[in-house]
C-alpha cells in the first residue's frame, strides 16, 4: 500500500440517451489528473464498454454498481480516504452525493448542498433574484388550476416540465390553454411532491457555457451558440463554437453571470449553464454544477484541458495558481460545429422529431476555417451525403410558411427539385415559385408523398410538427418513412437553414476540403 | 516473431458517433489499441468523428484528426500522413467497412498501406455470408440452411416455396447490430422484414435462415496468431435464447449450462473457424445449441474487435485489444506478456472462479411509445456487468446497475401483470421479461412452465427462483432478521445480492438498521481480485469485486 492520499472517483454507469461516453471521458481524465497530481486514484464504476473499467486505468477499479450501499462499502474497504469526487459521472454519480454527504463522506469539490441548490427551484430563483440575474419568469404548480393561472400571467407559449428530472424528459412547449390542461391531465404525474413548473417560453438563441470555478475565481474556456433556437433538446441541438452571432455585450454579460453564480453557489471544478437570449439579454435556463456533455467537445476545440484543470481546482489549485485568467478564454480562430446523431432506425414507434426531450445518442464534431465548411464537415460526419442530391419534400405547419419561404427559394436556387404538400404547396407557389410540385397526401391517394420517398424521388425531408392531430397523424407517417429509407429529415427550420448554409457555400462535391489534426486547428 | 520494425506509422480508424450498435466498446478497445502500439514504438494516426472519445485525445495517439469518417477524409488523411500500416478491425463495423473500401478504392495501394492483423480476404470469407457459409460446408461445421436475397422479385419467388422451414430469420447483411431484421412467421411479414432490410443493407442483401427457436445461444471470444497459435479469452452464454440479439441479451460468462462435452465442442469448432478463417487477432464466434442434442449451428463470426470482446475483456481482465494491436505489428502470442499478472503471457487462457452477468440498458424510459419488443434488431444503447461468486448475486448486482428504477427482481409494475400479461411477457422477447419471470414464481407458476414459455434454461430459472424463494423468506422472516436468530438469513440474503434497501423494505425496517446490524454482525463484503488466472499465478491486477465470502483479497 502506498501512501499517498487516496481519492475515489466515481463513473456513469450504463450509456442511455442523456447520458452518455462524454462522461467516462471525464471520469478517464480526472483519474489522470488525480494520479499526475500524486493521489491514487480508485474508480468505482459497472460499464464493460468503457475506458474507466480498463485494468490499467486507475490505481483501483472497483467493478460495483453505482448505490449508496455499494460506494460505501467500497469506501469501508478503503479507510482512510482523502474524499470521493461525483461531478465527472454525469447525474448517476451527482444523484449520490446527497446520501454520501449524509453519510458523513467528504465529496471533494463542489459540494451535495451546491449540487441540490441547483436543483431546488425555489432556492435557486431566491438566489438569481438576489445576485439580479434574470430568468424566464414562471413557476412551480401542483395542480392543472395554478397552472393556467400562471401561464395567463405570463403568456403562451409556455415551457412546462416536471421538476427534478432527467435529460428534459416529459417536457412540452404548450401554446394555449387546452393544451396545457391536457399535458397536466395526461402527460404528467403531479403532486405536491412533484411539482410541475410552468415558464415563459423565450424564442430565442440558445447558448451555452461550461466553466470552471475554484471558488473565487471562474474560468469560461468557451460559449456554444446552438443552430436551433430554444425548444430544441441542448443534446440533440447542433452547436457551435465560437459563437456566430452574439454581441460583446451579451458575452460580457454571460462571462458575468457566471463568475457570481459560481461563487455564490460554491462551485468548485465544473459547471454548465444553459442561456436563452432575447436581444441582447441572456436568461439563464438552466445550471448544472457538474461536468457536461459539452466537456470533452471544448477541451479539444479550445485546447484547455477542462477536466485537469477542474481536477485541480477540486484538489485545492487555484486557476491563477494553474496560470488560467480568469473569465473567457481567448477565441480560437477555427469555428467547430457540434452535431447529434439519432438512432431512429433501430427503434420502431418513436417519432423523429426534435423538441425538448432528448433523443439522440452520439454526436460528431466538424471544424474547418470558416463557419460554413465546418457545417459542411458536420453534417457530412453524421450521415447526411453531401452534396445532397434528389428532390427536397417540403410540408410544414402553416404557422412556419412564412419563415420556410426564404430557405425553400435558397435551395430551389441551387437546382434541387421542390415537392410540397397541399397549402406548403400552394403557398410557395403563390409566394413566387411557380416551379413547386404539389405532392399528394397519403389520404388522397396514390402515388401521394410516401411513394415520393419510397420510390427515392426525394433525397430530404422538411416537415414541422402540425397542432392539427389529423395533419400530425400524417407528419408522423411521412417521417417514419424517411427514417425507413434513409432519407434526412428535418424538423427545425433553424437545421434547414444551416444546411442551406453549408450547401450555397460549397455547392459542388466537398472535394475542396482538407484534413488538420487536432493541434494544427488549435495553432490557428 | 519478432515485431515488424518496418511498421513505424500505423493509422487506426474510430467507429464515429454513438449509435444503437455501436457504444463507447470502441473507444476502450481503440484507446487500449493505440497505447499498446505505441509502448512498440509505433507511432499512431487516429481518425475519429466522435470528440466524445478517449481515443481522440493527444495524450493517446501521436496525431489525432476529428474529421468526418468517409472514405474521401480518409484518403486525404492517408495522403498526408503516409502511415505504413492500417488496422481495420479496431474500429467496430464502421472501421472495417471503411478499410474495406479504401482498399477496394485503391486508395491503400497508392500510398503503399499495409493492411495489418486479419487480412481483408479473411474478413471477406467472415462477412460475405455465401463465401462463409461455403467455408463452413468445407471444414465441416454446420450452418442453418438459408437464403442470400437482393431483390424483391427473389423474395416474393423465395416465399413462394413450399417446405421453407418456418419461422425464417431475416438478416440485412452489412448493417450495425442486425439493423432492419426480424422474425416472419408468415409470408406477408416475411415479405415486409425483407424488403424493409434490403432498403436498409449497404449491399441491398438479406439473409434468410431457418429459425433456431429456443437453441442456447453461446459465443467464444478467440484469438489467433500468424503462427497459427489459438486461445479462447472466455465463452459466453446467452440467459435469452436464439432469437434475441446477442446485444439485447442478458448474458452469463462462463456459460453455466453446458456439459464439459457441449463446451469442449463448441471450443473446438470455434478454433477451427478461427484457423480456417486466417484471422489474425480477435474474433467472436457465435453459435447456437440444440438443448436436447449435442446438435449445433454456427451462427455468425465477427472478424473484429466487439462488443462482446469487450465484455470478454472486462470479463475475465485479458486485454484482447492490446494483445490483438501486437499480433497486428508482428508479435506471436507467447511473445506478449499479460500485463495484469505481469507473470504470465498473452497465450495463458484465461480461467475464472467467479461469475459475470451482463444486462443491457434499453431506451424505453426515454422513448415511452417505442415498441419494446426485442428481437434480432438491437435496441439497447449500453450494458452493465456485475462480478459475484454466485449467478443469483451476479444478477441482482446487474440489475441495480442498470438504473431503472429497481434495486431487486421487484418491479413495481408486475403486480398489476395479469396472468394472461405474464404468460405473453414470458414468451415475447421484451425489457421486462426478467420481472415477468420472477413475478411467475411469485405466482407460483412452476420451472417447467416458465421455461415451456421462456425456452430460459432450467438452471437459470432455479436461480432467479431463488432470488424470488429469498424474498419470501425475508418477509417471513421480518420480526428475526435483525436479532441472532436471523443472522443467518441476513446472511444469506447478502449472498445473493439483496442490498440492504431492499431488505429493509421487505422486513419492515430502515436501511440505517439493516446496515448497522450487518456491520455489528461482521456480515460485510470481502473484495476479490479479477486475476485472468483463478488465483494459480500470483498477480497484481488493480480490478476488484465484492462478494459476502470469507476471505478478502483487496
Amino acid at each position: 500500500m502506498s501512501d499517498k492520499k487516496k481519492v475515489i472517483v466515481l463513473g456513469s454507469g450504463p450509456i442511455r440517451i442523456g447520458q452518455g461516453i462524454e462522461f467516462d471521458y471525464c471520469t478517464v481524465h480526472c483519474v489522470w489528473a488525480l494520479r499526475e497530481a500524486g493521489y491514487e486514484a480508485i474508480v468505482q464504476n459497472n460499464n464493460p464498454e468503457t475506458v474507466s473499467t480498463d485494468f490499467d486505468t486507475s490505481d483501483r477499479l472497483y467493478f460495483e454498481p453505482l448505490t449508496t450501499e455499494d460506494v460505501l462499502n467500497v469506501l469501508d474497504r478503503e479507510e482512510p480516504y482523502h474524499g470521493v469526487i461525483v461531478q465527472f459521472g454525469g447525474q448517476t454519480a451527482i444523484n449520490l452525493a446527497r446520501p454520501l454527504s449524509d453519510a458523513g463522506v467528504p465529496i471533494l469539490g463542489s459540494s451535495a448542498d451546491s449540487i441540490d441548490l441547483a436543483e431546488d427551484r425555489e432556492r435557486f430563483e431566491k438566489l438569481l433574484r438576489e445576485l439580479g440575474i434574470p430568468k424566464p419568469e414562471g413557476r412551480a404548480v401542483t395542480n392543472a388550476e395554478d397552472a393556467v393561472t400562471v401561464a395567463r400571467e405570463i403568456g403562451f407559449p409556455c415551457l412546462v416540465r416536471p421538476s427534478y428530472v432527467l435529460g428534459g424528459r416529459a417536457m412540452e412547449i404548450v401554446s394555449g390553454e387546452d393544451e396545457l390542461r391536457s399535458y397536466m391531465r395526461y402527460a404528467v404525474d403531479v403532486s405536491p411532491k412533484a411539482p410541475i413548473l410552468v415558464d415563459r417560453y423565450i424564442v430565442g438563441k440558445e447558448v451555452e457555457v461550461d466553466c470552471i470555478s475554484d471558488g473565487v475565481d471562474c474560468l469560461l474556456p468557451g460559449i456554444m451558440e446552438h443552430i436551433e433556437r430554444a425548444g430544441v433538446h441542448s443534446g440533440d441541438s447542433m452547436a457551435v463554437y465560437p459563437p456566430q452571432s452574439l454581441s460583446k455585450v451579451t458575452k460580457d454579460k454571460m462571462v458575468d453571470y457566471a463568475t457570481r453564480l459560481a461563487r455564490a453557489m460554491n462551485v468548485v471544478g465544473l459547471m454548465n449553464i444553459q442561456f436563452v437570449c432575447e436581444g441582447d439579454e441572456p436568461y439563464i435556463i438552466e445550471v448544472n454544477p457538474r461536468s457536461s456533455r459539452t466537456v470533452p467537445y471544448l477541451s479539444k476545440i479550445t485546447g484547455v484541458p477542462m477536466v485537469k484543470v477542474a481536477t485541480r481546482c477540486i484538489l485545492g489549485q487555484s486557476l491563477k495558481e494553474q496560470g488560467y485568467t480568469p473569465g473567457l478564454y481567448p477565441e480560437q480562430k477555427n469555428p467547430a460545429v457540434k452535431a447529434p446523431v439519432f438512432s431512429f432506425q433501430k427503434l420502431s414507434g418513436v417519432d423523429n422529431t426534435l423538441g425538448p426531450e432528448m433523443k439522440s445518442t452520439g454526436e460528431i464534431l466538424g471544424q474547418d476555417s470558416t463557419y460554413p465548411r465546418a457545417l459542411y464537415k458536420a453534417l457530412v460526419a453524421c450521415g447526411f451525403d453531401m452534396p445532397l442530391t434528389g428532390a427536397i419534400l417540403v410540408t410544414v405547419a402553416d404557422a412556419d410558411k412564412a419563415e420556410v419561404l426564404p430557405l425553400i427559394e435558397g435551395f430551389a436556387a441551387l437546382g434541387f427539385p421542390i415537392y410540397a404538400t397541399g397549402g406548403t404547396a400552394v403557398f410557395l407557389q403563390q409566394s413566387g415559385m411557380p416551379n413547386v410540385q404539389t405532392a399528394r397526401k397519403i389520404s388522397e391517394g396514390s402515388p401521394n408523398l410516401l411513394d415520393l420517398i419510397h420510390g427515392g424521388t426525394v433525397g430530404l425531408l422538411i416537415n414541422t410538427i402540425s397542432k392539427d392531430k389529423k395533419i400530425e397523424r400524417e407528419g408522423a407517417q411521412i417521417r417514419r418513412a424517411s427514417v425507413e429509407r434513409g432519407v434526412p429529415c428535418l424538423t427545425s427550420l433553424d437545421t434547414a437553414r444551416a444546411l442551406l448554409l453549408a450547401l450555397s457555400s460549397h455547392p459542388s462535391t466537398g472535394e475542396g476540403f482538407g484534413v488538420r489534426t487536432v493541434d494544427e486547428y488549435l495553432a490557428g | 516473431m519478432p515485431k515488424d520494425l518496418t511498421i513505424k506509422k500505423v493509422m487506426v480508424i474510430g467507429s464515429g458517433p454513438i449509435v444503437i450498435g455501436q457504444a463507447a466498446e470502441f473507444d476502450y478497445a481503440g484507446t487500449q489499441a493505440c497505447r499498446a502500439l505505441r509502448e512498440e514504438g509505433v507511432s499512431v494516426v487516429l481518425v475519429n468523428s466522435n470528440p466524445a472519445t478517449i481515443m481522440t485525445d493527444v495524450e493517446v495517439a501521436d496525431r489525432v484528426y476529428i474529421e468526418p469518417l468517409t472514405p474521401a477524409f480518409l484518403a486525404k488523411v492517408i495522403e498526408r500522413e503516409r502511415p505504413d500500416g492500417l488496422v481495420p478491425t479496431l474500429g467496430g463495423q464502421t472501421g472495417l467497412n471503411l478499410a474495406t473500401e479504401l482498399a477496394n478504392r485503391g486508395v491503400l495501394d497508392d500510398y503503399n498501406v499495409r493492411l495489418l492483423g486479419t487480412p481483408l480476404s479473411a474478413i471477406a470469407r467472415a462477412e460475405d455470408r455465401e463465401r462463409f457459409r461455403k467455408l463452413m460446408r468445407e471444414i465441416g461445421e454446420p450452418v442453418p440452411e438459408s437464403f442470400i436475397i437482393e431483390t424483391d422479385a427473389a423474395l416474393r419467388d423465395l416465399s413462394r416455396q413450399s417446405g421453407l422451414p418456418w419461422p425464417l430469420i431475416v438478416r440485412p447483411a452489412y448493417t450495425l447490430g442486425g439493423s432492419g431484421g426480424g422474425i416472419a412467421h408468415t409470408v406477408n411479414e416475411l415479405m415486409e422484414i425483407g424488403s424493409r432490410g434490403m432498403r436498409l443493407s449497404p449491399r441491398h442483401q438479406v439473409m434468410i435462415e431457418r429459425c433456431l427457436v429456443g437453441w442456447k445461444e453461446v459465443e467464444y471470444e478467440v484469438m489467433r496468431d500468424a503462427n497459427d497459435t489459438c486461445i479462447t479469452i472466455c465463452n459466453m452464454e446467452n440467459l435469452d435464447p436464439m432469437g434475441v440479439h446477442t446485444g439485447d441479451s442478458m448474458v452469463v460468462a462462463p456459460s453455466q449450462t453446458l456439459s464439459d462435452k457441449e463446451y469442449q465442442m463448441l471450443r473446438t469448432s470455434s478454433i477451427k473457424i478461427i484457423r480456417a478463417l486466417g484471422i489474425e487477432g480477435g474474433c467472436n464466434v457465435q453459435l447456437a445449441l440444440d438443448p436436447h442434442s449435442f446438435a449445433y449451428n454456427i451462427i455468425e463470426v465477427n472478424p473484429r474487435l466487439s462488443r462482446s470482446s469487450a465484455l470478454a475483456s472486462k470479463a475475465t481482465g485479458y486485454p484482447i485489444a492490446r494483445v490483438a494491436a501486437k499480433i497486428a505489428i508482428g508479435l506471436h502470442l507467447d511473445e506478449i506478456e499479460n500485463k495484469v499478472t505481469g507473470k504470465t503471457l498473452a497465450c495463458f487462457e484465461p480461467a475464472l472462479d467467479y461469475c459475470v452477468v451482463k444486462i443491457p440498458r434499453w431506451p424505453f424510459d426515454k422513448f415511452v411509445s417505442a415498441d419494446r419488443r426485442i428481437t434480432t434488431q438491437m435496441k439497447a444503447t449500453g450494458e452493465v456487468m456485475a462480478l459475484d461468486r454466485s449467478f443469483e448475486s451476479a444478477l441482482m448486482k446487474a440489475v441495480r446497475s442498470c438504473e431503472i428504477g429497481t434495486l431487486s427482481l421487484l418491479y413495481k409494475k408486475a403486480s398489476l401483470w395479469s396472468d394472461m400479461e405474464i404468460e405473453r411477457l414470458l414468451s415475447v422477447a421484451t425489457d421486462e421479461r426478467l420481472f415477468a419471470i420472477a413475478e411467475a414464481f411469485r405466482r407460483g407458476l412452476m420451472i417447467e412452465e416458465v421455461h415451456q414459455l421462456s425456452f430460459f434454461d432450467p438452471w437459470f430459472l432455479v436461480k432467479i427462483r431463488n432470488i424470488v424463494r429469498m424474498e419470501s423468506r425475508l418477509r417471513e422472516g421480518a420480526v428475526i432478521v435483525l436479532t441472532d436468530e436471523g443472522t443467518e438469513l441476513l446472511r444469506e440474503a447478502k449472498q445473493f445480492g439483496f442490498p440492504d434497501r431492499v431488505i429493509a423494505d421487505l422486513t419492515g425496517k430502515t436501511e440505517m438498521a439493516v446496515r448497522a446490524r450487518r456491520k455489528s454482525t461482521g456480515i460485510v463484503p470481502v473484495y476479490k481480485m479479477v486475476d485472468t488466472c483463478a488465483a494459480e499465478f500470483e498477480s497484481h491486477t488493480p480490478y476488484f469485486y465484492s462478494c459476502y465470502d470469507a476471505e478478502t483479497e483487496a
